[in-house]
């Protein structure tokens, strides 16, 4: 299956932005999301009532389907960490300062995990699989893995995103406390799975995912297993993207890829549970950018919770097992 | 491929356990009762956060009650069973709480005084509760995921199950879903204006709407390979699924009952059988009003004039929300396991819209062969799931 759009919002500049990766430097700190003009893509009513991991979301999803063409995706998944936490909030607030009984339900109806995926449906009139999954650091790589069984039975384009804001409080110090020196940001990149490839040159493959919870202390059976399972060793990966834990994670990943570059996307991206999406669209960008570097398989290990472990590997067809043609 | 359902756990205002359950079903004995703190009709599950993380021996205030009620249920449909290094098992779980209960405290109090430890902020997250099932179970290094849709949560953590087992991924999953009573949603659907203030009235011409309710149910789902292996025996089988989505609105269902009549079609033709034999419905009827009849025209629109029997179980539990699919999809497991339809309570006057008259009895009689199970949710999200007897 392929990757035929993507597209993402964050503190660099991603969106809309074709070949962002080469130039990308290391995020300066502090560091603010940088939204895009969003009326070319939720009419302006729409956006006043949005939190803007709503707004993220969908503006990325309207710019996914602008990209490769497609106007009704045949499911819709999403995964998010903390899912519709702004409204959330709100209502919790709305709950302390209440003096009579009446409290105005419109943030509660905005504020299960789930408004994400039911807000694009609504928006799109989508009728299809609905789908949001929320855990933790593994969020994106569950959603993206039900994508995949999507068009193993059938479906032709599926729209798959990750979304998680940051702004609020609570997602901040949850945040620190998982990561004490942890730059926390927030951001959401969307992609379209398709069946067949497009026009787009050159193809980007989506491989395979793995998602593997309370692993122990030792991500390396996992990543070696599934290297196997994809008929991969660790000398035919080219590049490692990955986030942890310094220096366990990074440790582990040196012992087992001695040959490939090993990069800790983070730098780019911030901390956030959902930012194994924003180097899924780093990857891609690199794989199709105007002159894209010798790199064929590439894996993402996102080991942002120690005792979790998401795994994705992308490949272009042209450049298979380490040998670039 | 056939997805075998060989373990059941559940715990509601019903009982605290599947034997519980049977007997109140059949007793017609709701667990709704009036609750003083609240001044509301509540489900609620009479055990306590203390007594549930004593016999887990969970320590302190570290765990939602997401997460205790989900063990209790998870622990009984696993017992007998344990990790298996050939066996690739996942866990599947369902909450639209998560750690929120034990969160909404700190965030309510932490208003008054901000120097609070902020400790219960961890325990926030949707997967946290998950993983705590997870570990208490041995179920650790493979997929332990979560799913969110609000009220079709239950029944999407099953599906999900299922399709991770077709897809050659795992051979066995525990999956299923749990949610407390939490402030938050008590104050939630009060603001929308949805409670009866009496016991709810499911399909019922004078219904005033849902009481809610909490508790967690868990099924064990496995294929060939993995009953070769455990040697468990099949209660029955998980045969359809489907899910589809509303796009009507936020929380109101369409009065044509789209999502429902997409999902319910597409379950049945996952199984491969046609709408006539099904013997059984268990409706996500919520005694709201909006849903109820939104519900009924998805019936008529894919039963046409020979609508089999259906009830709603919301009368006994109350709305369970994430838990509710599970929990229900346990009760369609007992209904097959006792070749019965199970009681529609409260119910006296059929909806002037339809003249739709449930099932009020637990009524043996006929084999119950095929039971479909609705869930619906917020953000118009709908499922379907259909339960197979075995022969």
């Amino acid at each position: 299956m392929y990757i035929t759009a993507a597209s993402t919002i964050s503190h660099q500049p991603t969106f809309r932005n074709k070949g962002f990766a080469a130039g990308l430097t290391v995020l300066a700190r502090p560091s603010a999301l940088l939204h895009p003009d969003y009326k070319s893509f939720i009419p302006a009513m729409n956006r006043r009532r949005m939190s803007d991991v709503l707004a993220m979301a969908m503006a990325c999803s309207v710019d996914c389907l602008e990209q490769c063409g497609v106007a009704q995706p045949d499911a819709i998944l999403v995964g998010t960490s903390m899912g519709s936490n702004f409204f959330t909030k709100t209502f919790l607030d709305k709950i302390a300062n209440a003096s009579g009984p009446m409290i105005s339900p419109t943030a509660f109806i905005l504020s299960t995990h789930n408004t994400i995926a039911g807000q694009i449906s609504l928006f799109l009139e989508n009728p299809n699989y609905n789908m949001t999954h929320t855990q933790n650091s593994l969020s994106f790589e569950q959603a993206l893995l039900d994508g995949m069984f999507c068009l193993q039975n059938g479906d032709h384009h599926v729209l798959v995103g990750a979304a998680d804001e940051s702004e609020d409080v609570l997602y901040n110090l949850n945040a620190r406390l998982k990561t004490m020196d942890a730059h926390a940001t927030c951001g959401a990149s969307f992609f379209v799975l398709s069946a067949e490839k497009s026009a787009a040159s050159p193809p980007v493959r989506l491989v395979d995912v793995g998602s593997f919870g309370l692993i122990g202390d030792d991500l390396s059976p996992y990543v070696l297993e599934f290297l196997q399972v994809n008929q991969l060793t660790p000398d035919q990966i080219d590049l490692v993207l990955y986030a942890g834990t310094k220096p366990a994670t990074e440790n582990a990943l040196r012992r087992m890829f001695a040959g490939p570059v090993l990069l800790d996307y983070q730098v780019f991206s911030g901390v956030y549970y959902t930012n194994p999406a924003f180097a899924l669209h780093y990857a891609v960008d690199l794989l199709t950018g105007e002159r894209p570097p010798p790199v064929g398989n590439i894996l993402i290990c996102n080991n942002l919770i120690p005792e979790n472990l998401g795994l994705l590997l992308i490949d272009t067809e042209n450049a298979r097992h380490g040998t670039l043609d | 491929m056939k997805i075998y359902v060989t373990g059941i756990g559940v715990v509601s205002a019903i009982g605290s356990n599947v034997d519980e359950h049977r007997y109140a079903l059949e007793a017609g004995r709701t667990g709704i009762r009036f609750s003083e703190s609240h001044n509301l009709m509540l489900g609620e599950v009479p055990q306590s956060d203390e007594a549930l993380a004593k016999r887990f021996e969970l320590s302190g205030d570290d765990h939602s009650r997401t997460a205790l009620l989900g063990l209790a249920a998870a622990s009984e449909c696993w017992a007998g069973n344990k990790p298996d290094g050939q066996l690739r098992t996942g866990l599947i779980s369902a909450t639209s709480v998560g750690g929120l209960d034990r969160m909404e405290r700190y965030y309510l109090q932490a208003k008054q005084n901000p120097s609070l430890d902020i400790h219960p902020l961890m325990i926030h997250d949707n997967g946290r509760t998950t993983e705590t099932i997870a570990r208490a179970l041995g179920i650790t290094g493979s997929y332990i995921g979560t799913v969110s849709t609000a009220c079709s949560s239950g029944a999407n953590a099953i599906m999900l199950g299922a399709r991770q087992i077709e897809s050659g991924r795992l051979d066995r999953v525990l999956v299923g879903g749990s949610d407390p009573i939490a402030l938050f949603n008590i104050k939630g659907f009060s603001s929308l204006m949805i409670y009866d203030p009496d016991i709810c009235k499911p399909f019922d011409d004078a219904r005033k709407g849902l009481n809610l309710g909490e508790g967690a149910a868990f099924l064990l789902l496995e294929n060939e390979r993995s009953l070769s292996q455990t040697g468990n025996t099949p209660l029955c089988l998980l045969a359809g699924w489907a899910n589809a989505t509303d796009a009507y609105h936020q929380t109101a269902s369409s009065p044509e009952g789209r999502g429902a009549t997409l999902t319910m079609r597409g379950a049945l033709a996952k199984a491969g059988i046609s709408p006539e034999v099904v013997s059984y419905v268990n409706a996500h009827g919520t005694g709201t009003d909006n849903n109820d009849l939104s519900e009924s025209a998805a019936l008529k629109n894919v039963f046409g004039a020979a609508i089999p029997p259906f009830s709603s179980t919301k009368g006994f539990t109350g709305h369970t929300l994430a838990a509710a699919g599970a929990i229900e999809a346990v009760f369609c497991v007992l209904s097959i396991l006792s070749d019965a339809t199970l009681p529609n309570l409260n119910f006296k006057t059929a909806m002037k819209e339809t003249g739709f008259v449930p099932e009020t009895a637990f009524r043996k009689g006929s084999q119950i062969e095929n039971v479909l199970s609705n869930s619906f949710g917020f953000g118009g999200n709908c499922t379907s799931l259909l339960f197979q007897k075995l022969h």
